[in-house]
């Protein structure tokens, strides 16, 4: 019962605190780990610390829009294989369904698992790169949300509702800690197709400051909108301009130096002008060497999208980006309501060896350690058919991944019934997987709270625990 | 009818404990604290504490004087014109009007000014956006398709029309919350319902119980914060932790919603334009009988299986609430029924989608037969999306265990606040298909005794002249919300707005009249320091333009606004690389693209960019206060992007054309149209230094120079691309984006 009150604690943020409180306190924010200039009145961005001591410094969320099934990749159930082709025993339950395909018939999974590393997770033959990994993931086999259709359901493993309008956790992450690279957006979002359902829902700053919301990067070399002048500007010519604004700006401000506003505002063009230099810079792969492209598969058209993605992810994490958002199957690729076996062998094949070859460079470069990785969809697939080859959503029972910063690896947590439809033990709901990942960043999402509309809201609403097994 | 307030009068009088009682006869006692909540008291007349400056004045003055603080001096008249314009019109004034306020020296020259902006039709534009945040307003569905609603902008509309002809509040939060049933012949009040059709919806959606509870959650917390500025939302699952809001209070509050269903086409013209309609669309299907029954029974497999298919999906309760006939339907079943036949209704067009071969070469064939009857067909009607109620179709409502659909507990009546008034209300009989539900609600919210309606709209207005309310935080009267800094000034306004007719237009002459208005933003060290928030009013609060009154104000000062009113949202173009699901169809005409702000289509799933950036509400909740953050998206935005180059053109062009060659002179003009006033030497000096320093630049650089499209003679490109730099720092300079 306390668990489920908690979020009416009159807690002040710690942002309200801080910003109202004197310049004396507000030095106590500095974090010695990210210490950088002090936090000004009305400064959104400062860097914060951390709850506690935080073993992330950045979280990539690997997202696998659609939803990938768990059954034929990470939670082999032989019982389907026996089922195969029978209705659903009546034990189950009656069920409504995205696709209303409750009364069809059980489909075993037609994939190959064996077990893999010192550990023996199993992982199924659509997965051979990653597989090579298996001693560094921990595999989350019961986990389970609200929503039945995707746009519901890609929007609450990013904020925690099924109902668009609160913060995701990128935005979340950004208020809690602040930046470490000023000249970059904290939060970045990429895709590797079409725009994901819901759009810019899924990485909305919702009812906190727009600062928080996450920045889509875009192909190309300028990955922020606006990051190139119009008109073809020139460095000079912005520079002469901006001068000269400097100069109209000192002009209205004599007399009003209270006023942190203005200052920020003089403050915010200089940033965005250095925006301009470092936004490409992180992004551009000349600097990379053919064999680290190689290494995330992009000399192969088939790999290559999602492998420029997770190398640019590296680049951003090194730089101080707190959290990278890959979606994979972006606008719903995953979602094989038929012929699963060509949907699935595609996409798996498109993020393999990327998130394979991002393992392998973080973990050569000493940055597994203080990156998050997590992988998963929105939910997962059903055991019986859909359409006769194809599986419908399962948000009752499903798998996601984790490896890095502050994970117990080489083992699997959890389990779902003996066909895969519900968690079963240490069931996972998406609310316990934000308190985890904010929990690796050095946040407890119970303290972390804004005030809106006479609520201190928090990340997980009025759920959530951190999942203890996942923790090293 | 027993009223609220008078058992709030015996309460707060101390009489006793009075205890609401629950269908299931369940006891819940409300505490001396909760009894005595400021909010819920009755208005009560006041007596200002001075009679020798205005009644604002006069309570303000003597709140500062109680702190040894004195109120700033009056601003200069280029900073208040300025500031009235910009507050009443989302508009800079033009050097025009400030030329005629400062040659006006009679002692009622703002009076003028004010009684002038409030009778543009440009307030309205400004003032209408400010309700459309709190009624969460958008052109589009959300979810995942966020499909365009053809016809909502007429709600928009109506909100601006409403503004503009300083409609009594009383009446607009009837219309918004009861129209069909109060004043079901006219149209406007029609289109004033969709107020509570602006919920985020998911047209496809299967478990339908579910969304309409969803649906009622959106409207109950929305109609709760917008008029009464409570938190409701915080008790769809317990009791509210700090407000005496009762859990169930939260369910008697939303069955007066509970018979709405969404209707998208309502017709909005008179009888005699419907006989019309309807004499002139019989000759077009008298004429079409044949070829449309060819049509019928072609498509039929192929519509029958688009129906079955879509049905299929639905668990049985709701197959069984479509197939039900219709004398027998219970009012879930309605329910069901409303939110089930869109997902079961297929045009033929939608039909012929599925057809192949022969069969589709069939159907086009006689697709083209029909089409040579169109000049038989009537011209479709207007028509409004709207919500309204059908009594056969009013649920009943039950209290819900942590607000789960379908954790039902006892069921419940409609009711106000039961610490106000804790019986079921007794529902007159209504019109015939109303229950009148929702009559009894929005008279109860306007009766003039009503503590918070009318409390929390004076507050709102209080809060968008000043920046803050005097209640700071304007949905949220709770007790996690800030308490009045200026009780008795509230009552006093709200008292009198409502013996006065309940006219906005009415409210604003007297705030603006006011010496606490009309006072600068000037830094004081003491004052600053026994009030550092300016809770108590020794200044005015500088604050920054919303996104809107930026773009709009710079095409107006650069000659390019288009002023046109109404109609559906517009489209401007966007920049390179903004996706959109659901469309975003770019208007060719650039006339089209250059009409005010509250004419863009407000696409749910994305919001116009330069909007996004300057802290427009998300529209999926209410929003009663706009975030005002300076981040380096806006500085990019203003810097870099085509837009503001573009307008800093136009700007470039009006100056050349108005000012002639004399770079003294273009400054000059340039100066009057973004700060409404002249340049001083020092600046015409200084940009002087600007146009010697940047000349050499542009000369150097690559590509074609940047200059406004129409050339006086004379002038030197490269000068005139001076100018546009010029004119283009002038727009993302702060004395442009700061309301003084």
């Amino acid at each position: 019962m306390i668990e489920r009150l908690k979020h009416h604690w009159p807690v002040r943020s710690r942002r309200e605190f801080f910003t109202s409180a004197g310049s004396g306190l507000a030095g106590l924010a500095l974090s010695s780990m990210m210490a950088e200039a002090a936090p000004r009145k009305g400064d959104l961005l400062a860097a914060h610390a951390p709850h506690h001591v935080a073993k992330a410094k950045s979280i990539i969320f690997l997202f696998m829009e659609g939803g990938p099934s768990h059954i034929d990749l990470f939670d082999p159930k032989p019982k389907l294989k026996e089922l195969h082709g029978q209705p659903m025993p009546a034990s189950y339950g009656k069920l409504i369904t995205a696709m209303g395909t409750a009364n069809n018939s059980i489909m075993a999974s037609q994939r190959e698992f064996k077990q893999h590393g010192q550990s023996g997770l199993w992982v199924s033959d659509w997965y051979p790169h990653i597989a090579k990994h298996a001693d560094e993931l921990a595999v989350l086999r019961s986990c389970w949300a609200n929503g039945l259709n995707h746009v519901g359901s890609v929007c609450q493993m990013n904020t925690g509702d099924i109902l668009a309008g609160r913060p995701s956790l990128g935005a979340w992450t950004t208020y809690g800690l602040g930046t470490a690279n000023r000249n970059l957006p904290s939060f970045v979002v990429m895709q590797d197709d079409k725009e994901p359902l819901g759009g810019t829902k899924n990485w909305s700053a919702g009812f906190l400051p727009a600062t928080y919301q996450g920045t889509q990067f875009r192909t190309g070399d300028t990955p922020i909108l606006n990051l190139k002048p119009a008109g073809g500007s020139t460095s000079d010519q912005q520079l002469s301009k901006l001068s000269y604004l400097k100069q109209l700006n000192a002009r209205f401000g004599e007399g009003k130096t209270e006023d942190s506003d203005l200052d920020a505002r003089v403050r915010s063009f200089e940033l965005a002008y250095e925006m301009q230099a470092a936004g490409p810079e992180a992004v551009d792969l000349t600097k990379e060497s053919e064999a680290t492209k190689k290494l995330y598969g992009m000399d192969d058209p088939a790999t290559l999208n999602y492998g420029r993605n997770c190398l640019q992810a590296r680049r951003l994490v090194e730089r101080g980006v707190r959290f990278v958002e890959l979606y994979c199957g972006s606008g719903s690729g995953w979602d094989a309501h038929q012929n699963i076996e060509a949907n699935h062998a595609k996409w798996c094949r498109a993020s393999d060896k990327p998130i394979a070859g991002l393992l392998t460079d973080l973990k050569a470069r000493g940055l597994l350690d203080e990156t998050l990785i997590v992988w998963g969809g929105e939910f997962g697939r059903t055991p019986f058919n859909e359409k006769g080859d194809g599986r419908d959503h399962n948000p009752w029972g499903f798998t996601m991944f984790f490896a890095g910063a502050g994970i117990k690896p080489g083992q699997a947590v959890g389990t779902t019934d003996e066909i895969g439809l519900r968690a079963v033990e240490r069931p996972a709901h998406v609310h316990d997987i934000h308190a985890t990942m904010l929990h690796l960043l050095g946040m407890d999402h119970i303290q972390l709270t804004y005030m809106h509309n006479g609520r201190a809201e928090r990340p997980t609403i009025v759920g959530g625990s951190v999942i203890k097994e996942l923790l090293a | 009818m027993k009223l609220g307030w008078q058992v709030t009068t015996i309460l707060a009088g101390g009489l006793g404990v009075l205890a609401a009682t629950a269908a299931e006869g369940e006891r819940k006692e409300f505490t001396a604290t909760q009894k005595r909540w400021w909010a819920i008291q009755p208005v009560t007349a006041q007596t200002p504490p001075s009679t020798s400056v205005s009644r604002i004045d006069a309570f303000v003055h003597a709140k500062l004087q109680a702190k040894g603080i004195s109120p700033n001096a009056p601003a200069d008249k280029v900073t208040l014109l300025r500031r009235a314009t910009l507050d009443l019109t989302g508009l800079l004034p033009t050097p025009e009007e400030a030329q005629a306020f400062l040659g006006d020296q009679s002692p009622n020259a703002f009076e003028k000014v004010i009684d002038r902006l409030l009778a543009s039709p440009r307030y309205g534009e400004r003032w209408g956006r400010h309700w459309l945040d709190l009624a969460r307003y958008a052109d589009s569905e959300g979810f995942k398709a966020d499909e365009t609603r053809p016809n909502v902008w007429r709600y928009r509309d109506y909100v601006i029309k409403s503004f503009n002809d300083d409609k009594p509040y009383d009446r607009f939060v009837q219309e918004q919350l009861a129209g069909d049933e109060m004043f079901p012949n006219d149209s406007e009040a029609l289109v004033a319902t969709g107020f509570n059709r602006h919920f985020p919806d998911e047209y496809n959606a299967r478990n339908l119980y579910q969304r309409r509870q969803e649906l009622l959650n959106d409207i109950t917390d929305v109609v709760g914060s917008t008029f009464m500025g409570l938190t409701f939302g915080c008790a769809r699952c317990h009791d509210h932790k700090f407000d005496p809001i009762l859990h169930k209070d939260y369910y008697r509050l939303q069955s007066f919603f509970s018979g709405l269903h969404i209707d998208d086409s309502a017709v909005l013209v008179p009888d005699q334009a419907r006989r019309d309609y309807q004499a002139q669309l019989k000759i077009w299907e008298q004429a079409t009988t044949e070829v449309r029954q060819e049509i019928a029974t072609l498509l039929k497999p192929q519509r029958e299986f688009r129906v079955k298919d879509n049905l299929d999906k639905f668990p049985e309760e709701i197959q069984a609430s479509v197939s039900q006939v219709a004398a027998k339907r219970t009012p879930m079943q309605w329910q069901m029924y409303y939110k089930a036949m869109p997902q079961l209704t297929f045009d033929d067009r939608e039909v012929a989608k599925g057809l192949k071969g022969e069969t589709k070469a069939a159907y086009l064939k006689l697709e083209a037969k029909l089409r040579t009857f169109d000049h038989l067909k009537p011209a479709d009607l207007p028509v409004a999306q709207t919500m309204v109620e059908d009594a056969a179709a009013v649920a009943k409502t039950h209290v819900l265990r942590g607000g789960a659909y379908d954790a039902v507990e006892a069921e419940v009546q409609p009711g106000f606040l039961s610490i106000l008034d804790p019986s079921d209300v007794q529902i007159p009989a209504a019109i015939p298909g109303k229950s009148g539900r929702r009559t009894v609600l929005a008279k109860w919210l306007t009766n003039p005794e009503n503590p918070l309606t009318a409390r929390v709209m004076v507050n709102r207005v209080w809060h968008y002249h000043f920046g803050r309310g005097l209640v700071g935080t304007p949905s949220d009267f709770g007790l996690m919300g800030e308490r009045p800094s200026h009780r008795e000034l509230l009552d006093d306004l709200t008292y009198r707005f409502v013996r006065g007719g309940w006219s906005i237009k009415q409210l604003h002459r007297e705030i603006m009249l006011s010496g606490t208005y009309q006072q600068s933003s000037d830094h004081t060290e003491a004052a600053a320091k026994a009030d550092p928030d300016n809770k108590l009013l020794w200044r005015y609060n500088r604050r920054r333009l919303e996104g809107e009154s930026i773009r709009d104000s710079m095409l107006a000062a650069s000659g390019l606004l288009n002023t046109k009113m109404t109609g559906p949202g517009v489209f401007p173009p966007l920049p390179a690389g903004v996706e959109t699901r659901g469309g975003w169809k770019s208007n060719e005409s650039l006339e089209e693209a250059r009409r005010r702000s509250i004419y863009i289509f407000v696409r749910r799933n994305t919001r116009y960019p330069m909007f996004e950036a300057f802290d427009m509400p998300d529209t999926h909740e209410s929003c009663s206060r706009r975030n005002q953050t300076v981040t380096p998206s806006q500085a990019l935005e203003l810097m870099n992007s085509e837009l503001v180059l573009d307008w800093s053109k136009g700007l470039a062009g009006r100056v050349l054309n108005d000012a002639g060659l004399s770079r003294d002179a273009m400054v000059d003009r340039a100066y009057r149209l973004v700060y409404s006033r002249a340049a001083t030497e020092e600046e015409k000096r200084m940009a002087g230094e600007f146009f010697t320093r940047h000349q050499p630049i542009l000369a150097a650089r690559p590509g074609p120079l940047t200059v406004p499209d129409r050339l006086p003679e004379g002038i030197k490109p490269i000068e005139a691309a001076v100018l546009v730099d010029l004119c283009h720092a002038l727009f993302n300079s702060n004395e442009f984006l700061y309301i003084n």
